[in-house]
């Protein structure tokens, strides 16, 4: 029975009937009407008997004690739920149901079992459309129906039809309880020539009516994309995530059905409500067969005024110079996502329709798989939602920007979050996205990372610095990128459309210092002073120390006492080399700043109690690390006198110079040895004497300490 | 090893302190309604080689009178609620009234699983969570299908345990629990009309 059900073999069988794609539909309909044929003939297959039975019911049979209907919809519904349906069988199965023949209850068992094993021929869509204006259906029906639609979208063979049909969908958004659902079908539906003025109005009115839904904010935000000068309704620009249409029930038995089919599931349709990421992936790789099915109808239809060239029919990035102006973009957009020649378009061109339907299909995708599992995460195949998210890295790699839809999707996620689930992949993402504004930045970004960093392990601890740290540097190299030097306005990510003036970039920035800060301090003090967290952290303030000189930003913010005197008292030589390097490197900053308000007689930009604050650390450092005076009355830490010397330890003010330092004890004794290697007693204060004192200094700098040696030349 | 726990635990506060800390005994209590994950998540903690961990299991507060003098003080008690289920939820928070007030002061802690199903109601995820909040309690979400999660579960647990225990220095449970408490977020998808 399953080399007859399986119609779509036969069409994937033979790749030339795909490439070719002209003679590709003729000859599809003629292998089936072949395939009916040969059926006929195999009058035992109960299956098709039962389809036959549904083909030809009369309408107004009863249901009730109908033994013989109950059990070919039993037959079918086992077929579908196990191996789907074919084409065939859905045209006949829809064509039952939505003309009531048997009346309501029917009709919703009929539509919840429509799994399609391969494709949903767009006539049996049409022909529904048709039955659904005759309007006997009760309307839960047709939300079922539009939901099925919806769900099985991506495996209609073709849409050209259905966009002919445009108007007549549209005509159901005045019904209130099928709005959401229409909208979200014509938004995949929309092209240029759908906006009309009165379609607009229409929407409009509909929103005065209902309200600011985010159905109809949706489409209209893609209106006014197509015709920015019929829709002039201010959109904002962080929406709801798209259109929330789950169908779970569908989704999951599609799911089952493709996964049984496996090799046998034409390889030309991939769905983006599916888990299976590793399909979606190989899938998009082959974009140019999906197209050939879906857009070939679009050439020959005669109402089009400009020729389109769709995606698929590109083969070399020549081609796509050629046809930059007439591109037509794929029905599905996540597809873009996996060809390179769609990242270039995509880059270059800047089509706003294109990303914000890229936008749309990843907000819809990435929270029906992270956000809304049917079963809490026990099915999610981590290695495909591994690759997916690698993808989606890969891509705003590619395109240097954050898409606003991950953005959003974060922000929901990491309140959710055990801080271990795909991690790195989700500290990548978290470290692209764009500049948060500093009003909102606690609440979306602080509040949910501090609870995952005050109860996470170290490593956590580390990951998220070195995160925070990559979105810093990225938020700066924005910032050197598109800074408008005249009026130092910068507009960030134009596709999200950010505006920001200097002074909010700014603001964010320090928000995000700042915070870093406290997150530092305190996660030092509960880790211990770990070194490999205070390592990370110090990275982190390379970056920091650097905003002025390395990417013209006019902020110095110092660090911390929290993270300054675990740095300086370190065990570790590297990171109290690696702090004199960062406070070398302030020196620099600050001195150019200087001299920058100095030629340009502008007001200071940076604040007097940061020269103070790095004057203060300075000494504090000279007089540790050099002149062997341990408290100065106005170092901050402040020790009593009789407690220090209670503690017994001889010459205690010694004890953080740069040979009595617990990170550099061990280079003064080997110095020592090299120095004097007769000397049998070793005195580290004779190193103290100024000819071994320069010796010593340069044996340091010897060892690979350049961060000393740049900040005791710079003093 | 027992009686060692015992006494370790009820004079945490004295002078013995430093020196019983060593023998790493931390006192857990789990409370779930469904007592489906608090078994695996004890499994887990009990393997962690670093510490000994003494898992309670309950259903519901209160515990049970008897045994009563002998019962050590607890360090930390987690309520663990699953959120496809509202009487999860329900149990939970009639647990929290038998609770002694002492507890309070960052040694109580929420865990919630199948946060991400699509069969939770979002009032019902907000509703935990400002309960969390209104006690200034850490919230954790969990992975409770995977054995990963579970472990990073027990990971992170053992953080606040240590805490809640007194076993970092300079760190209180009431600072931590100021720290990781939970907050009630803003609603995101509003959409924002500035």
């Amino acid at each position: 029975m399953a080399a007859t059900l399986n119609l779509s073999g036969l069409t994937d069988s033979d790749p030339g009937l795909n490439d070719q794609s002209a003679s590709s539909r003729s000859s599809n309909r003629s292998l089936r009407i072949a395939e009916r044929d040969r059926r006929k003939n195999e009058a035992e297959d109960p299956f098709a008997l039962a389809l036959k039975y549904f083909s030809d019911v009369e309408a107004g049979t009863p249901v009730i004690g109908n033994d013989q209907f109950e059990n070919n919809l039993v037959l079918v519904e086992t077929v579908a739920y196990s191996k789907g349906l074919p084409p065939e069988g859905i045209s006949i199965m829809l064509e039952f149901a939505m003309s009531l023949r048997m009346g309501n209850s029917p009709c919703v068992r009929v539509l919840k079992c429509l799994i399609p094993a391969t494709v949903v021929p767009q006539e049996a869509v049409v022909r529904a459309v048709v039955w659904l204006c005759v309007g006997k259906i009760p309307i839960s029906s047709q939300v079922l129906f539009i939901k099925w639609v919806l769900t099985v979208f991506d495996l209609i063979d073709a849409k050209d039809q259905l966009r002919a049909i445009y108007g007549f969908i549209f005509n159901f958004v005045t019904e209130e309880n099928l709005c959401p659902f229409i909208c979200h079908l014509l938004y995949l539906l929309t092209r240029k020539e759908s906006v009309q003025i009165f379609r607009v109005r229409k929407l409009l009115e509909l929103q005065s009516k209902l309200g600011r839904q985010p159905f109809l904010l949706y489409l209209l935000s893609l209106y006014r994309v197509f015709c920015p000068e019929l829709v002039t309704l201010s959109i904002p620009s962080r929406m709801r995530s798209g259109f929330r249409n789950h169908n779970s029930p569908w989704k999951s038995a599609l799911i089952a059905v493709q996964k049984k089919n496996g090799s046998q599931v034409s390889p030309t349709i991939s769905l983006p409500f599916m888990t299976n990421s590793r399909k979606r992936k190989h899938r998009h790789l082959e974009i140019p067969k999906l197209c050939s099915v879906v857009n070939k109808p679009a050439q020959t239809e005669p109402s089009f005024s400009r020729k389109v060239v769709p995606f698929m029919q590109l083969n070399s990035f020549t081609e796509l110079l050629e046809n930059l102006h007439r591109i037509e973009l794929p029905a599905q957009m996540g597809s873009l996502l996996a060809s390179s020649m769609a990242l270039h378009y995509l880059d270059c061109v800047q089509d706003e329709s294109a990303l914000l339907r890229l936008n749309f299909w990843l907000g819809y995708t990435l929270h029906e798989e992270f956000l809304f599992n049917s079963d809490g995460g026990a099915s999610q195949d981590l290695d495909e939602a591994q690759q997916f998210l690698n993808k989606l890295l890969f891509t705003q790699d590619f395109l240097q920007e954050g898409f606003s839809a991950t953005e959003a999707f974060l922000y929901k996620f990491l309140r959710v979050w055990d801080g271990s689930l795909l991690r790195p992949q989700i500290l990548s993402l978290l470290s692209n996205i764009p500049v948060v504004p500093s009003l909102k930045i606690g609440r979306l970004l602080f509040e949910p990372l501090m609870q995952l960093f005050f109860t996470s392990s170290v490593f956590f601890k580390c990951g998220l610095i070195e995160c925070l740290n990559n979105m810093l540097s990225k938020w700066l190299s924005w910032h050197t990128v598109y800074a408008l030097e005249d009026d130092l306005d910068i507009s960030l990510n134009s596709h999200t459309s950010i505006n920001m003036t200097l002074s909010e970039f700014k603001d964010s920035v320090m928000e995000l210092v700042h915070f870093v800060g406290r997150l530092a301090s305190v996660g030092l003090q509960l880790e211990s002073y770990h070194s490999l967290l205070l390592s990370f952290i110090l990275d982190f303030y390379e970056t920091v120390c650097d905003t002025f000189v390395k990417y013209e930003l006019p902020l110095i913010v110092m660090p911390p006492a929290g993270v300054f005197y675990p740095a300086l008292f370190a065990t570790e030589p590297v990171s109290v080399d690696r702090l004199a390097y960062i406070m070398y490197r302030y020196k620099v900053n600050l001195t150019s700043a200087k001299l920058d308000i100095k030629q340009k007689m502008k007001a200071s930009h940076i604040s007097r109690q940061t020269f103070y604050e790095f004057n203060h650390y300075k000494a504090i450092m000279v007089n540790c690390l050099w002149n062997s005076k341990m408290s100065e009355p106005d170092m901050g830490l402040q020790l009593k006198e009789e407690l220090l010397c209670k503690s017994n330890i001889p010459e205690y003010w010694k004890s953080f110079d740069l040979i009595n330092h617990p990170a550099f004890m061990s280079c003064a004794i080997d110095f020592h040895r090299k120095c004097w290697p007769r000397k049998r007693n070793v005195d580290l204060n004779s190193i103290k004497l100024s000819r071994p004192w320069t010796w010593y200094l340069q044996y340091l700098y010897s060892q690979g300490y350049n961060g000393l040696k740049q900040f005791v030349s710079s003093m | 090893n027992r009686f060692k726990s015992f006494f370790c635990s009820s004079s945490r506060a004295g002078c013995y302190h430093q020196v019983l800390c060593s023998l790493s005994v931390f006192l857990l209590q789990l409370v779930e309604n469904e007592e489906q994950f608090q078994q695996s998540l004890a499994d887990a903690l009990v393997e962690e080689s670093s510490v000994i961990v003494n898992v309670r299991l309950a259903k519901s507060l209160p515990v049970p009178t008897e045994n009563e003098t002998s019962r050590p003080r607890i360090d930390l008690v987690v309520f663990i609620i699953n959120l496809t289920s509202e009487l999860s939820f329900e149990s939970a928070e009639a647990s929290l009234k038998y609770l002694d007030c002492g507890y309070f002061l960052g040694k109580v802690c929420f865990l919630v699983t199948n946060a991400r199903s699509v069969s939770v109601p979002a009032e019902r995820l907000d509703a935990v969570r400002k309960l969390a909040a209104l006690f200034h309690c850490p919230l954790l979400f969990v992975e409770d299908q995977t054995a990963d999660g579970v472990a990073s579960a027990a990971e992170r647990l053992l953080t606040i345990l240590k805490v809640a225990a007194g076993h970092v220095p300079i760190t209180t449970s009431l600072y931590m629990s100021i720290l990781a408490q939970c907050t009630v977020p803003p609603d995101i998808d509003q959409p924002s009309f500035d």
